[in-house]
């Protein structure tokens, strides 16, 4: 049987959209839970340097997150962490959110679930494909490694990995021009220890008695296809909406984003998002805190008129 | 709730535990973070599990020695011996799954 807790407001999503929501709502004395199914921080969690936050020039994404995380824990707010959202309830004046171990009944609602990276797509699997070189990385020192994707994400983690002392790098990008800053892919492939391909894709995995051995690539343009000998694979392919609980209940964009609108209302009353989650030209930490900021404020008028 | 081990404790302290699980973490590694969480949560359940925790970086003979490369590496401790490890990140669910497989 699981508990019934009574409170304002729920909200899914613990990143820096759904904290910066927690704590206008509390200041607003709104009784606040934040469920979060991994740990708060979201995505900023895996990125190495902040460089775009106001006030600090530079910090490392988990430690802005573990002050932001400390803020809202200093003015009482309830976070669950490794939760697991199962079933929510949006229509009626009383909205339900149940989880793992409770079930939360709550006059207003706001989804900040962000995203979540996109997975390779190829008929064989392996256990050497990873998303995340300072986990990973170390493992393959002093061999060769694929990695996927021609941004930011795939360009920094492989600085990273050769920081680690991963022998030698062959990055492909499937559009034709990699989307990286260009003073870090000068950076990374002036170490001469990178091979870079455009308008290409990774077919396969090879994996033989269960251990990944190479990759089959191809070139979109000529239709070459070749293999390349590699121990692992670092995937960094950009991520796609986490709408998982929702998109039953809710209109979404093509793509699979929330409507949002300025005042970030979903469209059902008492219901709002914040955050990557909402369909939107930027995405950004500053981005995603404004919309909190707005989410809540407007969950606060919400509550004070309905209730 | 995580008791911190290093080289120089490491085998000594393993020996003494009857139930227990051990993170092998990295810094700045942010699935680490999220390991430690369901570990927590797992104990909760369990709490006759000691929780027990090594810095890779910090103390890579441990490391090496349990075959910890990659970051979290969970091993499982029954009877002051490791009776199983993996690599990566695990649910809850999983997490208990993993600890009863290990007899």
């Amino acid at each position: 049987m699981r508990e019934v807790i009574t409170t304002d407001l729920v909200i899914i999503g613990g990143g820096p959209a759904g904290m910066t929501a927690a704590l206008y709502a509390v200041r607003a004395k709104l009784k606040t839970v934040v469920l979060e199914s991994n740990v708060t921080g979201g995505l900023v969690n895996s990125t190495y340097t902040v460089e775009n936050f106001p006030s600090w020039p530079s910090i490392h994404g988990m430690e802005l997150m573990e002050k932001m995380r400390a803020q809202i824990d200093e003015l009482g707010v309830t976070v669950e962490e490794v939760c697991e959202v199962e079933s929510l309830e949006l229509d009626g004046q009383w909205k339900k959110v149940v989880t793992d171990s409770a079930e939360y009944r709550c006059k207003a609602v706001i989804l900040a679930t962000g995203r979540v990276p996109l997975e390779l797509d190829t008929p064989t699997q392996a256990q050497e494909v990873h998303h995340c070189a300072i986990c990973d990385g170390a493992a393959y020192a002093g061999r060769h490694v694929l990695v996927v994707g021609g941004g930011n994400s795939a360009f920094d983690e492989s600085l990273y990995l050769l920081a680690s002392g991963i022998e030698h790098i062959t990055l492909v990008e499937a559009m034709p021009r990699y989307f990286a800053a260009e003073s870090t892919q000068e950076q990374l492939f002036s170490s001469g220890r990178v091979d870079g391909f455009v308008s290409t894709k990774v077919v396969d995995l090879i994996v033989k008695d269960g251990v990944l051995t190479g990759a089959l690539l191809e070139n979109s343009e000529s239709g070459r296809r070749w293999t390349v000998d590699v121990a692992g694979v670092f995937v960094f392919l950009g991520q796609k909406p986490n709408n998982s609980l929702f998109k039953d209940i809710l209109p979404l964009t093509k793509q699979g984003y929330i409507k949002a609108s300025e005042l970030m209302e979903t469209g059902i009353p008492g219901v709002f998002s914040a955050g990557d989650i909402n369909d939107k030209a930027f995405r950004q930490i500053t981005t995603a805190v404004a919309d909190g900021t707005i989410a809540a404020l407007s969950a606060e008028r919400y509550i004070r008129s309905a209730f | 709730m995580f008791e911190e081990l290093s080289d120089a404790t490491f085998d000594g302290r393993i020996a003494e535990v009857k139930a227990g699980v051990c993170i092998f973490y990295k810094q700045l590694c942010p699935h680490c973070k999220n390991m430690e969480k369901v570990l927590e949560k797992f104990s909760r359940l369990q709490p006759e599990v000691t929780l027990l925790s090594v810095d890779i970086e910090q103390n890579p003979v441990s490391a090496g020695v349990c075959g910890a490369e990659r970051a979290p590496t969970i091993i499982v401790i029954r009877d002051g011996k490791v009776a199983g490890r993996k690599a990566g990140l695990m649910n809850p669910r999983e997490m208990a799954q993993f600890f009863d497989s290990c007899r």
